[in-house]
């Protein structure tokens, strides 16, 4: 790739991942949210992916990381899931907002959301969506970009 | 008023990513601190263009995008170091 690229790529990828958490956050006034906000940061990582290439590209994520972060967003989810079912009896009961009045005034504030809307679990939930999505996209492409790479070693193996 | 919900969430996502910054030698890539300063003037930039979200009267930056830009960078300094050329040890 071209020299213009390459100096271009890795600063543009930087504001597109805030973009891309902007948007998670924002999920719940905004049009967004975490799959949305995940698919731009795992279109970042995928930019300098195809630019530098895989093995050179300046935000690497690995076998390890994409298995915790993917991990770590499935089981939060069901976690705040089980959270609602343990104090309301409603599995994804939103605990932050108790539009039922079911639930004890200190469980609501620990999932309070502090901003003006008090959205309770949904930015939670968008965030966590978001980390999952990002790495699975992200996951993919690497996928396919290593299958291109052994591929190609395997034509070149093919000649001699 | 500052709100803290964006400003955690989006510290600790920017923070993950931050950390997975690496720049290895073979690539020949050079960003030096320069740089680094450049990308947060212009995340800067942008975050007062995008502004805040609907209701929000935290001033006229978007927080949640700075908390992310700020998280990247300090996640590149504490975790995401440069992997360093490993020097030959001669026998």
């Amino acid at each position: 790739m071209s020299t213009i690229l390459k100096i271009f790529i890795f600063p543009a990828a930087l504001i597109i991942t805030c973009l891309g958490v902007n948007t998670i956050l924002g999920g719940h006034i905004t049009p967004g949210g975490g799959f949305q906000g995940g698919a731009i940061i795992a279109g970042a990582f995928i930019f300098g992916a195809v630019i530098y290439g895989l093995k050179d590209t300046p935000i690497k994520f690995s076998h390890d990381f994409i298995a915790r972060m993917e991990s770590a967003g499935a089981l939060a989810y069901i976690f705040l899931g089980l959270a609602g079912l343990i104090f309301s009896g409603f599995y994804l009961y939103n605990l932050g907002v108790d539009l039922y009045g079911v639930i004890p005034e200190f469980i609501k504030n620990i999932f309070d959301y502090p901003d003006p809307i008090h959205a309770g679990i949904i930015p939670y939930l968008n965030f966590v969506v978001g980390l999952k999505v990002l790495v699975g996209l992200s996951a993919v492409v690497i996928a396919f970009l290593g299958f291109k790479e052994l591929k190609e070693d395997e034509e070149d193996l093919e000649e001699f | 008023m500052l709100y803290a919900g964006p400003l955690i969430l989006g510290f600790i996502l920017g923070f993950i990513i931050g950390s997975r910054i690496k720049i290895y030698p073979e690539s020949k890539l050079n960003f030096t601190l320069g740089s680094y300063l450049v990308i947060f003037i212009a995340a800067l930039v942008t975050a007062y263009l995008i502004g805040p979200f609907p209701y929000y009267t935290d001033g006229p930056f978007a927080s949640g995008f700075l908390a992310t830009i700020i998280g990247l960078l300090v996640g590149k300094i504490t975790l995401g170091r440069d992997v360093k050329e490993k020097k030959e040890i001669k026998e």
